[in-house]
């Protein structure tokens, strides 16, 4: 137990104290250069522009996060069912597959007022956009992985006499989960960025705004260290998404798979 | 009673290899039968086209008075590859009572049916185990009990035990004589190409050349079951092997 409690120690203490020294450094060459606050804030102004704001700060977070789990939910679902469909028959596969990644190569900076004009301001264009970055790649993901079983267990299931749905769905999804758990992890950060630039285009203010509204807010008004406070946040969101999707990883593979076993050796 | 007959099978690949040549086979019910043969004769084709996984390029192949894929409809026959193939995320049980599960046969005979099986390959304490925490030799025996549960009429098997160790080897297929000679007239195709394998197990050989893959000679093993693991040492072991190695050289 001991030596667990000194082996989980020994792993995270170069990174608080890289931390440490990195945040030190910062705010003494910033306070020694007299650089002000509106060009590089000292980490003591952004802590001090969290703790002053921190009600308009908390409220952007909130409308963020949904935002981030709405676009993320219709992400996996829409990457995963379509995914299902394009397996399912080659001719469908064909015929639709390269749409999807022309889909992907359009800039969603392009598309974004497309989606603003159709849908208005606000949280559904929003989430639309967040979903549209997300959606690809889940797609694509889930895809390799259900192409991708082993052909000897096809056979198999075919000898055993398995129906189209009974190798889909007792073969083909769980031999494709840890893609499509590769899929969740790069679709969730994704969508925190898709929320972001949304509220860029298609924020709404009146205290409704998100992360990405704050952020042209706070440029807008030079508001710098408000600014980086806003930009932590995001980034803690995106990791908070992160880990909670590492979670569900070892859930999902913990027990079979070579990418979430555990192993005496590292 | 035939059980498989092939008659004037071939096989030419896209590439224009030519796997197998005119094969002409019949092979009656309760027979253990081993095709032995170098890499690339064509034993796993005329598996293959046996069991229905692949077409013949000309010829016909009966089985069980039908065609292969009436005999899978009917759930008659079963098949072992060289790897375990097993499903990495189930249990040894649910591994083993996956044929059933896919004809839906209730849960409870499912598992009464997998637990029989269990028994007969000695992995009774390791039902609920993963894949991953069986040693080789035990996930061909899931392997092989997955393919019993499924009461075949007959069963192919690819290599079974390719990849095994001399000693699992050895064990392995002591076990698997016993558990053919429990179950009723089950006839197995084995493909091997070691012909040790070949003579200790079956009772009919069939010696392989390749390029193109065909059927160079056919060899009966006159010496009854239950063979036991003197056979090995028996003076007539050695004089089948020089004879399948000797057919095996022209």
């Amino acid at each position: 137990m001991s030596a667990l409690r000194s082996g989980s120690l020994s792993r995270l203490l170069p990174p608080i104290a890289a931390f440490v020294l990195i945040v030190g450094l910062w705010q003494l060459i910033v306070s020694q250069a007299g650089i002000p606050a509106y060009l590089l804030p000292k980490p003591s102004d952004i802590v001090e522009a969290v703790g002053s704001n921190w009600r308009s700060l908390l409220g952007s977070v909130y409308t963020t996060t949904l935002e981030t789990i709405l676009g993320f939910l219709f992400s996996v679902i829409g990457g995963v069912l379509g995914a299902i469909l394009l397996a399912s028959s080659k001719m469908i596969e064909r015929s639709i597959y390269p749409y999807a990644i022309i889909l992907q190569t359009i800039p969603i900076v392009a598309v974004a007022p497309i989606i603003v004009i159709w849908f208005d301001a606000g949280l559904r264009s929003i989430v639309i956009i967040a979903f549209l970055i997300g959606f690809c790649p889940m797609l694509s993901n889930t895809l390799i992985g259900l192409n991708s079983t082993d052909q000897n267990l096809k056979n198999l299931f075919h000898l055993y006499n398995a129906s189209k749905w009974q190798t889909m769905w007792k073969l083909r999804i769980p031999a494709a989960l840890p893609y499509i758990v590769g899929g969740l992890k790069i679709s969730c950060s994704l969508c925190v960025i898709g929320a972001i630039v949304g509220e860029y285009v298609a924020g709404v203010g009146g205290g409704q705004g998100g992360l990405g509204y704050a952020i042209t807010y706070a440029a807008m008004r030079i508001q710098t260290p408000y600014l980086f406070a806003c930009g932590l946040m995001a980034s803690l969101l995106g990791i908070a998404f992160y880990q909670l999707v590492s979670f569900l990883s070892r859930k999902l593979l913990g027990s079979w798979h070579e990418s979430e076993l555990r192993t005496d050796i590292d | 009673m035939e059980v498989l007959g092939l008659k004037k099978v071939s096989k030419t690949y896209r590439n224009g290899t030519v796997a197998v040549q005119e094969a002409d086979l019949r092979i009656h019910e309760g027979q253990f039968v081993s095709f032995v043969g170098p890499s690339g004769c064509g034993k796993s084709t005329i598996f293959r086209m046996s069991a229905g996984l692949s077409s013949p390029t000309s010829g016909e192949i009966e089985i069980l008075g039908g065609t292969p894929e009436q005999a899978r409809r009917s759930n008659s026959i079963s098949c072992v590859f060289q790897e375990a193939t097993l499903l990495p995320w189930v249990s040894v049980r649910d591994n083993i009572a996956l044929p059933l599960q896919l004809r839906k046969q209730p849960r409870k005979q499912q598992l009464e049916e997998a637990e029989r099986v269990l028994q007969l390959v000695g992995l009774q304490d390791y039902a609920k185990a993963l894949p991953r925490e069986l040693s080789g030799g035990m996930k061909m025996r899931v392997s092989i009990a997955r393919a019993l549960v499924a009461k075949p009429r007959i069963l192919f098997m690819d290599e079974p035990f390719g990849a095994l160790d001399e000693i699992t080897r050895q064990t392995l297929q002591e076990e698997l004589l016993t558990i053919w000679q429990q179950t009723e007239r089950m006839t197995i195709l084995f493909v091997t190409h070691n012909a040790f394998e070949a003579v200790y197990l079956s009772n009919r050989i069939m010696v392989m050349t390749p390029r193109p893959g065909r059927i160079s000679a056919e060899i009966p093993i006159d010496i009854p079951y239950p063979r036991g693991e003197r056979f090995r040492e028996h003076p007539d072991f050695s004089r089948y092997v020089s004879l399948v190695n000797e057919s095996l050289r022209h």
